[in-house]
This record gives structure tokens, sequence and C-alpha cells, in this order.
């Protein structure tokens, strides 16, 4: 049984939960950019298979060459045809050889997800499927899919008995951070209007990171300050030597030298990926308790 | 902005939140040879100690982050933790390092700044291998990039800044000199390193486990290639 692709959008990938324990040898850990969506796939499909396609705005195509099986789509709202016929969004379909799916730009999110109640058999490199755009490594050879790529699939056999609880729809409410690496070395002036300002994301934004618009000029003065290389972790907001701030996300380079005044918690970062281009983000911050709190109730 | 802070320092590490699920504990706000080892040896005693709800060790030039599960530990049991093993410090034994000898083409096309380096620190080509093959260095810090290494220190008469723009890309196998160390990329990677030289050597590959071999306090001969 195979999965070919017909179209993808750019940056669509093959992601599992992501490839952890590898920051010492310089891998970030990768994994879906919206996490809680790629989670519901699996709770849907009531299996937890370990890869699914994550592709972006412009939505992807796909064809079921031999075999049959299930499909759930899951991540901001896609328009969804199954053999041509209206689907909802989100959905689970029973495929059959020859099924063609078609995935259109719909009216929210940066990020969908497929997964199937079978594994993409791509290898394993070292211990995920993983593609990590910036190293070139996992996946599907180490790259985005293109129309004409046929992804091997298995079908398993575990089953989960859960249920998927719906997505809240992004309700808009600022982003919680929690103060960042370096937040001390910005005056407590430019701290107190990086919280008071409404920031827009601009259209540079993909796997590594998320470019973010500073119309108000919070960080036109903070100049350029070149640290000792330290971690990244997904969430960080970082500050260029030209006052953009940028999100650093999953395939973020391991380590960097740039000023961090702040990090987006777990909770929120699935949310936050899903915010388009020209859409607007206020931040507040929280302690870390709060953030574990948060994290536990999602 | 200035980063004017005398803390933290090797003696004096700080510890604090990085995002919900990282603890950084730094020993230095600038690049030290003291805070580097510092580093190394902590990173290495935390690995070698069972502490519960860690799930990652990653050190890096001066400090070391510790990736942890929340559901399983705290940020603030997991900081007591981190203070007691830093406490113990003196009574464990530092971890062996390995060595290992990597041959570099100098100049030419995998060069292409060795001319300007060495005329920068006023020595002939020659002599600016020569001093910079003189003594082994450490291996600082990994990291960066898929088996990237730093390695340092060179004495401060072969110390030059960054170029001032960035190259987009160069390939797996270049030698980087910058700021008193020597880098090798073991992957592509954009840099604003000088480019001094190329080697076969590869410190990178998705089929060893782990995949690197070289590790932070390892030391590295760097030799010419063709003499």
């Amino acid at each position: 049984m195979h999965l070919q692709v017909l179209r993808a959008s750019p940056l669509t990938t093959v992601q599992d939960q992501g490839r952890f324990g590898m920051l010492q040898h310089g891998i970030a850990a990768s994994g879906p950019m919206d996490r809680t969506a790629f989670m519901r796939c699996a709770l849907a499909l009531g299996a937890e298979s370990s890869a699914g396609i994550e592709f972006t705005r412009a939505g992807m195509a796909f064809t079921l060459v031999g075999g049959r099986t299930r499909a759930a789509f899951d991540g901001g709202t896609f328009q969804l045809r199954h053999n041509g016929q209206e689907c909802p969004w989100p959905a689970v379909l029973d495929l059959q050889s020859g099924d063609t799916v078609e995935i259109t730009p719909g009216s929210v999110g940066n990020y969908g997800y497929v997964r199937l109640l079978a594994e993409i058999d791509v290898p394993l490199i070292l211990g995920s499927r993983s593609t990590n755009s910036i190293a070139g490594l996992g996946g599907f050879g180490g790259r985005a899919l293109a129309a004409g790529d046929l992804l091997p699939l298995i079908n398993m056999d575990h089953v989960l008995k859960s249920a998927a609880k719906p997505a809240l729809p992004d309700d808009g409410q600022p982003i919680r951070v929690l103060w960042g690496a370096h937040a001390d070395l910005f005056p407590a002036t430019v701290r107190d209007r990086f919280l008071a300002t409404s920031f827009e994301i601009s259209g540079r934004l993909d796997r590594m990171g998320v470019r973010l618009i500073d119309r108000e000029a919070v960080f036109r003065d903070t100049g350029q300050l070149t640290l000792v290389s330290e971690a990244i972790v997904p969430g960080d907001v970082q500050i260029l030597g030209d006052g953009t701030p940028i999100v650093l996300m999953r395939d973020h380079q391991p380590t960097g030298g740039y000023p961090r005044i702040a990090t987006v918690i777990g909770a929120d970062l699935d949310r936050f990926a899903q915010r388009r281009p020209g859409s607007t983000v206020r931040f507040t911050s929280v302690t870390p308790d709060r953030a574990h709190k948060a994290a536990l109730s999602r | 902005m200035l980063d004017n802070r005398a803390f933290p320092s090797p003696a004096l590490p700080l510890l604090s939140p990085l995002g919900d699920s990282g603890l950084l504990v730094r020993f230095g706000a600038s690049l030290s040879e003291d805070a580097n080892r510092a580093a190394i040896s902590f990173s290495d005693r935390l690995r070698a100690t069972a502490v519960s709800g860690v799930e990652e060790v990653a050190g890096n030039l001066v400090s070391v982050l510790i990736r942890y599960d929340a559901q399983k530990t705290s940020y603030d049991a997991l900081a007591g933790e981190v203070r007691l093993l830093l406490a113990g410090a003196d009574k464990l034994e530092p971890a062996s390092s390995c060595g290992v000898a990597v041959a570099v083409d100098f100049g030419g096309e995998g060069g292409p700044d060795l001319a300007e380096v060495a005329a920068i620190l006023g020595l002939s080509q020659d002599d600016f291998i020569k001093r910079h093959n003189a003594v082994p260095l450490r291996v600082l810090a990994t990291g960066f990039a898929p088996g990237f290494v730093y390695c340092g220190f060179h004495p401060e008469s072969l110390r030059v800044s960054r170029r001032p723009t960035v190259r987009a890309r160069v390939p797996a196998g270049t030698v980087l000199f910058a700021a008193g160390q020597t880098a090798i990329t073991s992957t592509a990677i954009p840099t604003g390193w000088h480019v001094i030289g190329h080697t076969r050597f590869a410190n990178f590959s998705i089929s060893w486990d782990p995949p690197t071999q070289l590790r932070p306090g390892d030391l590295v001969r760097f030799r010419s290639e063709f003499v």
C-alpha cells in the first residue's frame, strides 16, 4: 500500500512526535508545528500511528495506491474533498485503493495534518521519522514532499480506546510567555512595551521561525548585542541585530547568540504556530508554575 | 544594550528557566576557559547522575541546558538537585577525554580566507599554519549544527574577529577560524567565520550511534594534509 502525492504545498513534510535527545549532536527535535492537532488525529483514529503528514496553507492532494486504510484530518480549517465529494473539517475518512483526497486552502491556520491507520514506512533516523528541514534529515529523504512521491504504508494493529476532544478555536487571547534567557539585558521600559504592544505576524514564517513586524519599534534601540552561544528552545522570542523579533519554532537552530527576551509556553506554541501572516499577536508573562498548570490542563 | 553582567561565574553559576520545560545553568556571561571547563564538567557529572525527570542534558560553550518533564519534576525541585550537584563538584573525578588528529588542506579553493587571515595577523601563510597547529585544542562545545565543533583556545596572538559578512553556505568539512577558535563543519551551514581550509574528517553520520564522535573536552590536534 502506498500514498502517492499528487500535489504538495511548500514544506509539506513527514512528522512524528519528534527527535528528542539530539541537541548535543546539533539536531533540534522537529515534530509537528501544531502538536495538539497532530494528537487529535491519532485520537480520532483510535490509534497512535507514529508518523503523519504536515502540510501548509495550500494543502495537498494524494491518492491511495493498493490496500485500504482510514485517515484522520485536523489542524486549522481546510477544504477537504474525497473523490470530489466535499467533506467537513476535521474529518475521518475510510480510503480504498484509487481514492483521491484533495485538501485546499481554508479559513484558519497555517498547518494541517493527515494521519493514517497505517505507518508511513520511511526509515527511523536517530529514533524518529520527523523531517528536520534545517539539517535535511529524516522523513522522506530529508526533504519536503513533492508531487509524484510515493510513500510506502504499513497497516497498523494497535487500537487505543480514546476519543478526540474537539479543537477549541483560537480565542485571540494573548500568547503566554516566560521571561527569556536574556530578559534582564533589556531595559524595564522595553520589557513593559513588549507586553503592551501588538505585533504583526509577517509573511516570513517557516518551521524554523516566525518573524514578527514591530510597527511600534519596541526593539529599535536595543542595539546589536552578540552573546556567547547558548541553547535555544522552541518558543524563544529572539531579537535580531536590526531589532526584528523572531519566534523560534520546531526546526530551530539548536544554539544561538542573539538575545532572547521571552519564551512562549508549550501550551500556547501550537496556537501561535497557526496564526496567519497579517494577524496580530500580543504577549503576556506568566510564572513557570502557571505554565505547567496550563500544560496539564490542555 | 550592554552585557556587563559580572555574574554568573564558574564559582557562582546562575540557574534560570528556559521555557516551561528547560533549566539553563550558566557558568559565565562571556566565553572564558574557566567557564567552559565548568560547563563541560557539570554536564558530564549531570549525565552520570540519575536525576528524576531529566530528559536531556545539552552542554554549550559556557552553559548547560537541562530539558525536563514537568509532569515528573518541577523547576524548583530540579534546581534543588542541580545546586546539590554543583556543591559536591570537587568530590567527582573529571571525565577522561579522547584525542583525535585532524588533517587539514589549508588555503586554496577550500580555504579562501587563509591569505587574509595571515595578513591580518602579520604572518606568512606557512607561519600561520605552523602556529595554528602548534598545540592541541580542546573541543569547547558541540551542538550548533550536526557534528559541528568549536575548538580552542588559540593564544591571543592568533585572535581575529569574524568577517563582516556571512557566507550563505560552506560545505561539510570546512575549517573555520575566528574569535580565538577553530571550528569544523560536518554539514553545509552559513557562516561569518573565516574559511581557512578543508578536511576529510567527518564528525557526523546518521548511521552512527551516537551520531557524532567528538565530545566536549576531547583534544583535537590539527595538522597539514600536505607536508
